[in-house]
């Protein structure tokens, strides 16, 4: 087969749609995982997911109900009792390390062949089907609008949440919304990169933005598009040399991050000099 | 009509009384220093009067209406957060959520670009209103965060420690700045500060917090060795320099030896209290 016929053969041009589904919500939740500096959370949701969907493979459910659940659940719990900044890791990592034991049960309780399992760890964008799809392109657009419609007083609580209490902004309400959404992205990407990867795609590209822009907008826009570039040429790459398509994207992403530090920590010391 | 009125106001955190029976007003176009040791509750009095904390007792009215949350009357600057330091925010779209960013959805706010301006010029801050918030001096932050506190033009105006972390140049330029927003706007400032010297100058009103009492007045009724030992209870004195400046000895006893109620002395700098307060004296 050339790579022509690869690249428009239905499984690649599927995994287009998902990728690009998942890039865009990413993209614009993770700069607010960054911006908030909660990237440990994000890191813990997907593994508390694992257990999720652990758990619903045991009783023969479908994964994504178990991932859904688990990791909503996980984001309310986070938002609502760690809205405070000093006891937010605290909070997220015995969520976590108590999620990975139930994951641990529920895999040895399971009998039959964990190749679902597998696939949730490391994701299967090249076996997503058309229902796959609408379910990802949907979870993504919610997620967009509602970033867009709570935009400026997520962004006022994200970066000074004492300020924003004082003029009337609920930082409880913004935390839990924000988990929530960052819950349901996760949940999304996972069937793209998988449990393991999803950090990748949510932090590296956002990371990589605001180390380049300090304007909101702008990095939001930019944390997409790093993240849709990371995605597109990651399955491309796939397609043409071989290797998990999750790989790709991981290493492009990380890629993204590394040039963007690299390229400030540059302004930044001429910058400096300039000063002086 | 008062700016704002407490009658017999008290705070309570958790088990403990904060303090209690605070009664004093403020006037428009007024600055009021709050003083007091570490601890004693200065920015819970801040706090209580943007709303963020219930009283347990007596009355606090802004504008006549109970404090609540949200009120656009009310400009409050926190003490300065860690988040100030490594914001990449620059200063100007900072300004901005001061103006619009309790605003859901994404609707342009009308004004906004000029209202921004303007307070960041009032400020002083044009110049580096542009540069991430990371990269800018602690007086340039301070800046910042004034206009972020003012560019909804506040009626009553809440400084929390401004002048900590500050060099004494970079503190007489906030504290002209300060007297600014009082002329030109008519604002009435709270300012919370360590010491006393630096706005003395400026400072119309006296609100003194320790060992759960609030006493306020002029400088003159409340720094005097009468009032503060009998707030401090033990003996204060003031000498008056040759210069004509007066010095308050006995604070340090309070630092050294905290009182039993447990004042928290965590999460604040416990060596500024140390500094001596220092007085103008009338020649």
């Amino acid at each position: 087969m050339s790579l022509w016929q690869l690249l428009t053969s239905s499984f690649v041009i599927h995994a287009f749609f998902a990728i690009t589904a998942v890039a865009l919500a990413a993209g614009v939740v993770g700069y607010f995982v960054v911006l908030r500096r909660q990237a440990f959370a994000a890191h813990a949701i997907g593994h508390i997911g694992f257990a999720g969907a652990a758990g619903a493979i045991l009783i023969g459910w479908s994964p994504l109900i178990g991932l859904l659940v688990f990791c909503v659940t996980a984001g309310i719990l986070v938002g609502v009792a760690g809205a405070s900044l000093d006891d937010r890791d605290t909070v997220v990592g015995v969520t976590l390390t108590g999620a990975l034991g139930l994951g641990v049960l529920f895999l040895s309780l399971y009998s039959g062949y964990a190749n679902a399992t597998y696939s949730i760890l490391f994701g299967q964008v090249l076996g997503v089907s058309v229902s796959d799809i609408r379910t990802v392109s949907l979870v993504s657009a919610l997620v967009v609008a509602s970033i867009v419609v709570i935009f400026r007083p997520l962004l006022f609580s994200s970066v000074d949440s004492q300020s924003a209490a004082s003029r009337g902004i609920s930082n409880q309400l913004m935390s839990v919304l924000f988990m929530t959404l960052l819950a349901l992205t996760t949940v999304v990407a996972v069937q793209v990169v998988g449990i393991l990867l999803v950090f990748s795609l949510l932090v590296a590209p956002a990371a990589a933005a605001e180390a380049l822009t300090s304007h909101p907008i702008r990095a939001v826009f930019l944390s997409v598009g790093l993240a849709l570039f990371a995605g597109w040429l990651g399955l491309f790459l796939a397609v043409w040399l071989g290797g998990p398509v999750s790989f790709w994207i991981t290493a492009l992403a990380s890629l993204t991050y590394v040039v963007a530090r690299a390229s400030d920590s540059l302004k930044t010391q001429r910058l400096r000099k300039a000063r002086v | 009509m008062s700016i704002l009125k407490l009658e017999h106001a008290g705070v309570i955190r958790g088990d403990r009384s904060i303090w209690t029976d605070a009664s004093f007003s403020i006037e428009p176009g007024t600055v009021t220093a709050v003083l007091g040791p570490n601890g004693s509750g200065k920015s819970t009095l801040l706090q209580a009067i943007s709303g963020l904390l219930p009283l347990s007792s007596g009355e606090l009215l802004v504008f006549g209406e109970k404090s609540h949350r949200g009120n656009t009357a009310v400009g409050h600057v926190a003490q300065t957060r860690v988040a100030d330091a490594t914001s990449t925010l620059t200063g100007r779209d900072y300004v901005g959520l001061g103006m619009d960013g309790v605003k859901f959805g994404w609707g342009r706010t009308k004004g906004k670009k000029e209202a921004v301006n303007q307070a960041l010029k009032q400020v002083g801050a044009l110049a580096f209103a542009d540069r991430p918030m990371h990269s800018l001096s602690g007086g340039q932050r301070q800046r910042i965060a004034l206009a972020h506190a003012t560019v909804f033009k506040p009626k009553l105006l809440l400084l929390d420690e401004p002048l900590a972390a500050l060099d004494i140049a970079a503190q007489a330029e906030i504290v002209d700045l300060i007297n600014l927003l009082r002329v030109e706007q008519d604002m009435a400032i709270v300012v919370v500060a360590h010491d006393l010297n630096p706005l003395s100058p400026i400072v119309d009103q006296v609100v003194w917090i320790a060992r759960r009492q609030v006493k306020s007045g002029t400088i003159d009724e409340v720094v005097n060795e009468k009032v503060l030992s009998d707030l401090y209870g033990h003996p204060i004195e003031i000498l008056v320099t040759p210069s004509g400046r007066r010095v308050i000895v006995g604070l340090e006893e309070e630092f050294a030896h905290p009182h039993p109620h447990g004042h928290d002395h965590s999460g604040e700098d416990g060596h500024q209290h140390f500094a001596e307060l220092y007085e103008e004296g009338r020649q």
